[in-house]
């Protein structure tokens, strides 16, 4: 009875434990992925971080809302940084009509908004529009052989349903307030799944999530920085202000890998299958990660069993930020098909290799 | 005393007045919500009908037309008038699956303008098969590996030719283990969106209110029937023309107009709104179709009825629809009937909930006033 009792305790001990190491990460992206956080209005995003990092870690978060937390001392520093923002607009202003002209935000195709639903995050709460169709969209051109003008954030407005200025700043909106599409989730399968901002929520659902299943023996000797930066979208800002007092000797930038994964594009490189593993991020526009370090890497990678792809592809990351500093960048990613996009997809084993991939490496690293 | 009870009857009767307009007004709306998700494109009918069916009141035999109409005929003196709206919208379908297991699009109708497939760029989809919705996604490039020359290819003219759903899987047996067949009807992502100013916008939302105004008609002539016969029908395949010499009328009113023969019919429809200064608005109640050169009659029936309930109504000089000209001749008349739809044929169509609701209220109006006068 009494080796019965011990047995069974000691099973639920084991099953608490391995549920304690359990990712997470995938649950916490489908939360994330929802909240608002257009560059420049990220305060959402980081009280969603903020509440639910790990008790006992001393979180620091500055007026930009950048949030980070340092655990360990000694040498190497490590620095992981996945950036809240994400795309979006921006009202600039309310014209008579009651509609809403907008400031562009950059890196989506106005066309796939076009008729589109759309939440302006005003003070008072979520409010939805229309972006407007382009004028004569259902008309025969007249004169076919003159290019069509572009349909751009500059020149389409957003309808909220009113027809007088008047209406409209009496829902609550006002110059300065973020738009983002309406999201949706598409599930495609159980794990595999398609929404706007999973760029970069991905990361920091991955990034939350092992700061959670982070354990005090991984970063023995060693500093490790966990940071949750804002504005990358608009140019890198948020991490160029956190480079002014991190000095790291490596940053891990964890964000997309742009990949080829789609019927549309090349597979000239880029290639990196969604579904096949986390991603090191060797070349992209803004670094190159040194060889010596790739190696590192995947050698932590194979030692663990973690699925890692290697690929170089388009686009910046906040790592870069840091290597004037002396740190060296070491993006990590996970494949992302159709990337800037409404329909960003993802894989839930892709997720989770990365979130296991940053514990590796903090625990593994030298 | 008696004052006293005719003044408590007075203020229970109009209570009981305030919550029968609360209910109806309710009413309209959750049918129209009712029905919204449901897809239904040219050829692909069935589910919506189905639904419908469902929604009827019971005990009244559905008449239909073998090509996925479906009809309810109430009997009285007369008539009989015959009121009828699409089934269908437009939407496209399957007409291929890779060996990657993407899958290839096609319509089954002629697009109702030249940028309707456009809207399918980057954007959720549901592909509705045997076995029930499948979600996937329209591919579009990456942002950061799009050079100018793609973006004119892939973008300025995107077209059915680079329009790929991904569904999440890597073969064509995959696609077809998730229930996949070539003709599947694919829709955009059927999201309802409250606007500010009881308004409601979605893809296809006109021609989902417009069958549910006439649910709403049919469970009022349950419980109160019309004076004279009237026949309410949901026509299918409506999107698709009729071939032939000369003007090519919707296939579906043809076929309506060959099964019930009335003399008398009201097209409900949907009409562009908001377009110019001679169009249609939103908010200033249905709007009354009339081709030239046709009688009168109908129409001024239908302005008695809205003069005699209080609802303003828009005018509109028209060319009789591909709806309404089956029904036009020397024997018949034909009145288009029709809800305002701004941003018509995009994937946010916007409705006015008051436009709505008169245009329900119209019709019944209409109805028992017993048509001719």
């Amino acid at each position: 009875m009494t080796r019965r009792l011990s047995a069974l305790i000691l099973a639920v001990l084991v099953s608490g434990a391995a549920a304690a190491d359990q990712s997470k990460a995938w649950d916490i992206l489908r939360e994330i992925v929802l909240v608002p956080g257009v560059s420049g209005h990220e305060g959402p995003v980081s009280d969603f971080i903020q509440q639910r990092l790990p008790a006992g870690f001393k979180a620091q978060r500055d007026g930009m809302h950048n949030v980070w937390f340092t655990v360990g001392s000694g040498k190497p520093h490590i620095l992981f940084v996945a950036h809240s923002d994400e795309l979006g607009w921006v009202v600039d202003k309310i014209t008579p009509e009651g509609r809403l002209r907008v400031k562009r935000g950059g890196g989506l195709l106005p066309e796939t908004a076009e008729a589109r639903s759309v939440l302006i995050h005003t003070a008072r709460g979520p409010v939805s529009g229309i972006v407007a169709p382009r004028p004569g969209y259902d008309e025969r051109r007249q004169q076919a052989d003159v290019p069509e003008a572009p349909f751009t954030a500059e020149n389409f407005d957003i309808f909220l349903g009113v027809s007088t200025e008047a209406e409209a700043r009496a829902l609550g909106v006002a110059e300065g307030d973020p738009i983002t599409p309406k999201k949706v989730l598409v599930d495609f399968a159980p794990g595999l799944m398609a929404s706007r901002a999973i760029d970069d929520r991905a990361g920091c659902a991955a990034l939350l999530d092992a700061a959670l299943r982070l354990k005090s023996d991984a970063f023995r000797g060693k500093t490790v920085t966990f940071a949750w930066d804002v504005q990358e979208e608009t140019g890198l800002i948020g991490a160029a202000e956190l480079a002014k007092t991190l000095k790291p000797d490596f940053v891990f930038a964890i964000d997309t890998f742009v990949s080829t994964d789609s019927p549309l594009e090349s597979k000239r490189f880029g290639y990196l299958p969604v579904g096949k593993g986390a991603v090191l991020r060797a070349v992209d526009s803004s670094n190159v990660t040194p060889k010596t370090e790739i190696r590192k890497v995947m050698a932590i990678a194979i030692k663990r069993g973690i699925p890692v792809q290697i690929g170089n592809s388009r686009g910046g990351n906040d790592g870069s930020v840091f290597l004037s500093g002396g740190a060296v960048d070491i993006p990590l990613s996970w494949p992302g098909s159709y990337a800037h996009s409404l329909i960003e997809k993802i894989d839930r084993r892709d997720l989770e290799a990365l979130s296991d991939l940053i514990l590796a490496v903090i625990s593994d690293w030298k | 005393m008696n004052d006293r009870i005719t003044k408590r009857t007075g203020l229970l009767l109009a209570l009981a007045c305030l919550a029968a307009g609360s209910l109806r007004a309710e009413d309209v709306r959750s049918l129209t919500k009712a029905v919204f998700s449901i897809p239904s494109t040219t050829g692909n009918e069935d589910l919506l009908a189905g639904k419908i069916r469902g929604l009827l009141p019971r005990g009244l035999a559905i008449e239909e037309d073998g090509l996925g109409t479906v009809a309810l005929r109430f009997r009285g003196s007369g008539g009989p008038t015959f009121l009828f709206a699409a089934l269908d919208g437009y939407g496209h379908m399957v007409s291929g699956i890779t060996p990657e297991g993407y899958l290839t699009l096609d319509r089954p109708s002629a697009p109702p303008h030249a940028r309707f497939d456009a809207y399918l760029l980057g954007q959720p989809v549901v592909v509705s098969t045997a076995r029930g919705p499948v979600q996937g996604v329209v591919s579009q490039p990456a942002m950061h590996l799009l050079t100018q020359e793609r973006r004119k290819t892939l973008v300025e003219n995107f077209s059915l030719e680079n329009a790929f759903i991904d569904i999440g899987v890597r073969s064509e047996r995959e696609a077809r283990d998730k229930g996949v067949e070539l003709l599947d009807a694919v829709t955009f992502w059927p999201a309802l969106t409250e606007l500010a100013g009881e308004k409601w916008s979605g893809p296809s939302l006109g021609q989902k209110a417009v069958a549910a105004v006439l649910v709403a008609v049919a469970g009022s002539l349950a419980k109160e029937p019309p004076r004279g016969e009237t026949v309410i029908a949901w026509a299918a395949q409506t999107k698709a023309a009729a071939r032939g010499h000369g003007a090519r009328p919707a296939l579906g009113a043809l076929r309506a107009k060959t099964k019930w023969n009335p003399g008398r019919t009201v097209v409900v429809d949907v009409i562009a709104a908001g377009k110019d200064g001679t169009a249609p608005v939103l908010g200033k109640g249905p709007v009354l179709v009339l081709a030239k050169d046709e009688p009168a009659a109908l129409r001024q029936a239908f302005e008695r009825a809205a003069a005699g309930a209080g609802i303003a109504c828009q005018f509109l000089a028209a060319a009789d629809s591909p709806l309404a000209l089956p029904f036009a001749g020397p024997q018949s008349e034909v009145l288009t009937v029709a809800l305002p739809v701004q941003f018509l044929h995009t994937p946010s169509e916007v409705v006015d909930l008051g436009d709505l609701e008169a245009l329900r209220d119209l019709i019944e109006k209409y109805l028992r006033l017993g048509g001719r006068q």
